[in-house]
């Protein structure tokens, strides 16, 4: 520990005699004919209990800018006002430190592309800082409709190289997760590493293969669980237990592709029409076979009624679904959408329509959905059935012999451990067997690992992003080459030693190197540099007067700093 | 009689002030309890479903007037984010919190009593040179820094004790009963017990001395002494007996202040307690679980608060016809 906070504290030093420098290279050579001074700026970040990581780069950025001649104000917020602000309030914030977090299904680049800049989700949506390119927007379009994967990954490389001209972020890293499992309890050839979401994963679940007597996986999550249910998404937790219970048409595989999974197979017949076929050897946990019947119900839930509200964006593709034979159905698209199996025949459960199908009833011409209703057994008819779950200390699931699948260990046992460094204990005393979250101090760890041969540590670049946002809808950061130039005033190298502890990679866009059949190779890492920052912003016409950075001439100054 | 009565209705207002004033707080803050349901593609008609749902859709003295007519009727709601029950949820976490409390409490004021009524007898000598201070940094010490250091030493070191939890993985018990009163459940339970035990024990033990100091030189002492009696007979039956009285309210209302405040034991030790639960509600907005479980805390506070004034009043009649 004391190693880190002393390289870190070396880099801040570092910075700082930097800072006295460059500030002697602005001098009155800039002071032309000048607009307005650029307003304070406020940047807002997570505070530093929540996210360290994002408080320290954040610090660091301010610094940075404070360089170029700006006013800044680092500002750190709670998660619930921050996004409260830069989610509701659309216009009144200037820059805020954000993320993606990696999740499976983002490894299809379909959410990342259009959710994130697509012009139409700018008012409510996703693209909170309101970024807008009728050239980008098309391309957008252009990979949801392009079923051909060659030709979809052009697109989606060309939307990488205007995002990273455009800079609508100031991108800044993927993390890199850390994980671990105990090899002398499972046989590693069957820890299975899923590109950006590691080893706590699908496929490690039902194929690691115990060596010895311990056949149970006993697993860790930093914070309590909400609930274990098929029609409710809560915390990141719940969802590792839900994918396990109930099963998909199709699941993400290790390489991040889409592969049939429920579905035996599906076909796109043409480019709004998809044939399903699904297996005929499945069961739910009562013992009654899955039939089409649950898979139409499972879809059509969310799709016909309001009663399954979070899981209505999965089916906003589909217009309507037909039964064509005892295994098979035909869905009915509104719209093409390239990514339709991993954004839903990848997200919806199947679940008993003999469960839910009389909950459905019981809600309808009430207010109440059927997130609020408990299936006590929650029969599903994943690898796992559920055995008891207690919410704030431990789930525990086990194997569901009669799946087609079925896991090789005998339970997957997930404690709900707050103390990280009591987690570092546990792992090495084997009360935890995988290590499936890790928040704490990565030294440890490596030296747990070091010192104990049978803890084998691993390590994978995220799906997630972090990155500082600015607010296009508030000038200056309307201009791109004033984001670029800010962007470039970042030293990434920095960030990554002295916030993320050397446990990150420089992120050049919103596509993660993680999933390498999408990200593109050719959009080389934009040149940083305090010179080059202020080089660039003095060619697009802004000066630096008495120290401070003003617009360009004839531009006023129209709104105030966030209050 | 009508001082009973006097007191309960003091107390009842006083409830009625922490739920109203809870009520408040907790929709004046800032922050959206639909922020953390962001989807990406979660349209605007979803999010008025969701809103609707939780009630969220009426105007603030409605919401009002249903929460204290819910309260009244004992339903404290639906957590917002668990989607079951407010008092499900609670009672699932409240017997981990009230045992660990309970445990802590007694361990710290049974050591805490009894050293104090000896260190009275030790004015001026080498014991009371170290043991105050000594008492006095342990209570000013952090509890997760003690913590932390018990973790250390008795369960990653020594491996005496399970680093966190209730009980072990995967442990299956007929009854909540017998989960309780199971061994795996005592060796999960002790660190952390005295962990809380370390931290409060300063408070009974400087009171009790303090109170015991003051005693020793009343005159039915001097008079004990003067029939010969043992020091230590004195001591014991005669000042502690009478010294209690404060130690007795300070466990009342200690026990009341304890069980929210276990946040950080709970959290060091991963145990499956209220106060965790609490801090998760408040950080999520989830205002019907963070409201009931603030609820329940000042209703024991309040509570026990009320049984002590009417004990008191009880035992020294001065109390309430004052």
């Amino acid at each position: 520990m004391s190693a880190v906070v002393s390289r870190r504290q070396s880099i801040l030093a570092m910075m700082g005699a930097a800072a006295m420098s460059a500030t002697a290279l602005s001098g009155p050579a800039f002071a032309q004919a000048a607009g307005d001074p650029i307003r304070k700026i406020v940047l807002i970040t997570d505070t530093q209990g929540a996210v360290p990581q994002a408080y320290q780069a954040a610090q660091l950025i301010a610094q940075a800018w404070r360089q170029l001649g700006l006013d800044v104000e680092a500002r750190p917020m709670a998660r619930q006002a921050q996004t409260d602000l830069v989610w509701f309030n659309r216009d009144k914030w200037d820059t805020t430190m954000w993320r993606m977090v990696g999740r499976p299904e983002r490894s299809d680049p379909d959410e990342m592309t259009f959710n994130l800049f697509h012009s139409s989700t700018a008012p409510r949506g996703f693209n909170f800082v309101g970024y807008n390119s009728p050239e980008y927007d098309k391309i957008a379009e252009q990979q949801r409709q392009t079923v051909d994967a060659a030709a979809r990954q052009k697109l989606i490389r060309q939307a990488q190289e205007i995002v990273s001209r455009d800079a609508p972020y100031a991108f800044l890293v993927h993390p890199n997760t850390l994980q671990a499992f105990n090899q002398t309890v499972f046989d590693p050839a069957t820890i299975v590493v899923q590109k950006g979401v590691g080893i706590r994963n699908f496929w490690t679940f039902i194929g690691a293969t115990p060596k010895g007597q311990q056949k149970a996986m006993i697993i860790n999550s930093g914070t309590a669980l909400q609930a274990i249910h098929p029609l409710y998404i809560a915390g990141a937790p719940d969802s590792w237990m839900n994918e396990l219970i109930w099963d998909r048409l199709v699941r993400i595989g290790p390489d991040g592709l889409p592969r049939p999974w429920a579905a035996e197979s599906f076909k796109f017949a043409d480019e709004k029409t998809v044939d399903v076929t699904i297996r005929g050897d499945m069961k739910f946990h009562d013992g009654k076979p899955v039939t089409i019947e649950d898979v139409i119900f499972s879809y059509e839930a969310p799709l016909t009624t309001d009663k399954s509200p979070m899981f209505k964006p999965f089916v906003t593709d589909i217009d309507r679904i037909e039964k064509t034979g005892e295994r098979s159905m035909r869905i009915h698209l509104k719209r093409t959408n390239a990514a339709f199996a991993t954004t839903a025949l990848g997200r919806v459960f199947i679940v008993p329509k003999h469960v839910w199908e009389p909950h459905l009833k019981s809600v309808e011409g009430k207010p109440d959905t059927l997130e609020s209703i408990r299936d006590p057994m929650n029969v599903g008819s994943g690898p796992f059935r559920q055995v008891r779950a207690r919410l704030n200390e431990e789930v525990v699931i086990e194997r569901h012999a009669d799946h087609w699948a079925a896991p090789k260990v005998d339970r997957v046992i997930l404690r709900v451990i707050p103390n990280a460094e009591a987690v570092v204990g546990m792992v090495r005393s084997g009360e935890i067997n995988l290590l499936s979250e890790y928040g704490g101090d990565p030294d440890v760890l490596e030296k747990l690992s070091k010192d104990n041969p049978a803890i084998k540590l691993t390590q994978v670049t995220d799906v997630g992003i972090e990155f500082m946002a600015f607010n296009h809808r508030r000038p200056p950061f309307d201009d791109p080459a004033f984001r670029n130039a800010l962007s470039a005033a970042i030293d990434r190298n920095v960030l990554i030693q002295a916030a993320w502890n050397g446990y990150a990679v420089r992120s050049v866009s919103h596509v993660s190197p993680a999933i390498d059949f999408w990200h593109s190779t050719e959009v080389a890492p934009p040149p940083t540099g305090m010179n080059l920052a202020k080089e660039m912003l003095q060619k697009a016409g802004y000066t630096v007067v008495g120290g401070r950075l003003r617009y360009p001439a004839g531009k006023k100054e129209a709104l105030q700093p966030p209050g | 009689m009508s001082y009973a009565l006097r007191r309960l209705a003091h107390s009842l207002f006083v409830l009625w002030a922490v739920v109203t004033i809870l009520f408040l707080m907790f929709r004046l803050m800032p922050g959206n309890p639909l922020a953390a349901y962001i989807n990406e593609q979660l349209s605007e008609n979803d999010q008025r479903l969701i809103m609707a749902q939780f009630g969220l859709d009426r105007p603030l003295h409605e919401q009002y007037v249903i929460y204290i007519w819910n309260l009244v009727q004992g339903n404290l709601g639906m957590s917002f984010f668990r989607r079951e029950p407010v008092w499900d949820v609670l009672k699932s976490a409240l017997p981990n919190t009230l045992i660990l409390t309970t445990t802590g409490l007694v361990l710290a004021y049974a050591f805490g009593v009894l050293a104090g009524a000896w260190l009275a007898t030790k004015r001026g000598t080498m014991a009371e040179a170290v043991i105050v201070p000594a008492a006095l940094a342990t209570r000013a010490a952090p509890e997760f820094w003690i913590g932390m250091i018990l973790l250390t030493i008795f369960a990653f070191s020594l491996g005496w004790f399970p680093a966190g939890g209730a009980n072990s993985a995967g442990a299956a018990y007929a009854s909540e009963w017998s989960r309780i009163l199971s061994r795996d459940f005592a060796l999960h339970l002790f660190l952390p017990a005295l962990t809380l035990a370390l931290y409060l024990q300063g408070l009974p033990l400087l009171l009790m001395r303090s109170t015991m100091l003051e005693i020793l030189h009343d005159e039915f002492i001097t008079m004990a002494r003067i029939k010969g009696l043992s020091p230590w007979r004195i001591t014991l039956h005669h000042a502690a007996r009478n010294a209690l009285l404060p130690v007795v309210t300070a466990f009342a209302l200690g026990l009341g202040a304890t069980l929210g405040g276990n946040v950080v034991v709970e959290t060091v030790f991963s145990w499956p307690g209220l106060g965790r639960l609490l801090v998760a509600a408040v950080a999520q907005s989830d205002y019907p679980l963070a409201q009931g479980a603030f609820f329940l805390i000042s209703l024991v506070l309040v509570t026990l608060n009320f049984i002590v004034d009417i004990v008191y009043g009880w035992l020294d009649p001065r109390v309430s016809h004052g």
